[in-house]
């Protein structure tokens, strides 16, 4: 393992341990989470084609995109059901973590990254739902940045940085967008990138 | 003599690969048509229409499929068949007179006021304006009473 510093060795190891090579040790839930995540991006950059984010425009956009556009209401809902999917996996995924006592040492940095990244897919699943645009999202801003609000001093000003000014019947604003499109999934991808080499780093199980 | 085919685990794989590219392939008639839709640009809410309209003629549809025009003894009218429940289009039943909501089922008179479904408002009245040769300028952004005739 020790000697595995080559880039394609990591991809494509000589050696790996065979225990690590049963598919019902981890349930293979990170590399779901992944796929998922895949999913994701490629559904969510078409979806940037024809939605338009704002308190007045997103929610129609979005009507109109899914009952309109051709094949709008397979890629809106592809992305949808990715989300639901990656939000579950991530905490089965922890779960078996937690199960077979793989946040121990030498693990216990991957397990940070772990716990970070299961707060940004959170995030971007909550920011996904503001940007629906329906009264539902626009109460739920409102919720988020009066929470925020009982921060002392910093959170106005935060709420403002992370939401934007949500209206109370739409929480699709252009800051929302800009995070859950472009900021949160960038994150995301380089701590995963960072997730899946320190596992081999660790002399842990086998990727995808 | 003919090589025997070997379904060797690199062979299941090569044909695995075709696979994924023939499924690949067909989306891409899928993705250029989503791409390019222009269905949800911005359209002027000034709509046109020439064709002469008799007295007490049926509704007649206009060049945006939504709105539709009607002249009776009073004068013209114009309508914008979008469901005041959920905003699906609805269609009008000429043998029937009343207009149908292929959503939730609602059903509006000729008039467009509700009969039966779950919407509880008249079908939207807008602005019409009738030009010197007799066509008529529909303003969607504009709307009217009932009783509004031109």
């Amino acid at each position: 393992m020790k000697d595995q510093k080559n880039f394609v060795h990591h991809i494509r190891p000589i050696f790996v341990p065979s225990k690590a090579l049963s598919v019902l040790y981890t349930f293979c839930l990170g590399g779901v989470s992944f796929l998922a995540f895949v999913v994701l991006g490629v559904t969510g950059l078409l979806l940037m084609f024809h939605y338009q984010p704002g308190n007045s425009t997103g929610f129609s956009s979005l009507l109109t995109l899914a009952s309109v556009i051709p094949y709008g209401g397979m890629i809106r809902n592809l992305h949808y059901w990715a989300g639901q999917l990656m939000v579950v996996t991530v905490n089965l995924h922890m779960l078996r973590v937690v199960w077979t006592h793989s946040y121990k040492p030498p693990k216990q940095l991957n397990w940070l990254v772990g716990v970070a990244l299961l707060m940004l897919i959170l995030f971007l699943d909550f920011t996904g739902y503001l940007l629906i645009g329906s009264q539902e999202s626009g109460a739920a801003a409102t919720v988020a940045v009066n929470i925020l609000g009982l921060i002392p001093g910093l959170g106005i000003g935060l709420a403002q940085v992370l939401f934007g000014e949500p209206s109370a019947i739409s929480g699709s604003t252009l800051v929302v967008y800009v995070w859950h499109c472009f900021a949160l999934p960038m994150i995301a991808l380089f701590l995963q990138l960072y997730h899946f080499w320190r596992i081999r780093r660790d002399g842990g199980v086998r990727p995808l | 003599m003919p090589r025997q085919l070997e379904w060797t685990r690199r062979a299941v794989l090569r044909l695995a690969w075709v696979g994924v590219i023939a499924a690949s392939a067909l989306t891409i008639e899928p993705l250029v048509q989503y791409l390019t839709s222009k269905e949800d640009r911005l359209q002027s809410t000034l709509v046109g229409y020439s064709k002469p309209l008799d007295v007490n003629s049926d509704w007649q549809n206009t060049a945006n499929a939504r709105v539709w025009v009607k002249r009776d003894s009073l004068g013209v009218m114009a309508l914008v068949a979008t469901c005041t429940h959920l905003g699906c289009e609805v269609h009008y039943h000429v043998e029937k007179k009343e207009w149908l909501c292929p959503c939730h089922g609602s059903i509006y008179d000729l008039e467009g006021r509700p009969i039966s479904g779950p919407a509880l408002k008249a079908l939207p009245r807008v602005a019409v304006e009738l030009k010197p040769d007799g066509s008529l300028i529909i303003n969607t952004s504009k709307q009217v009473g009932m009783d509004t005739r031109v």
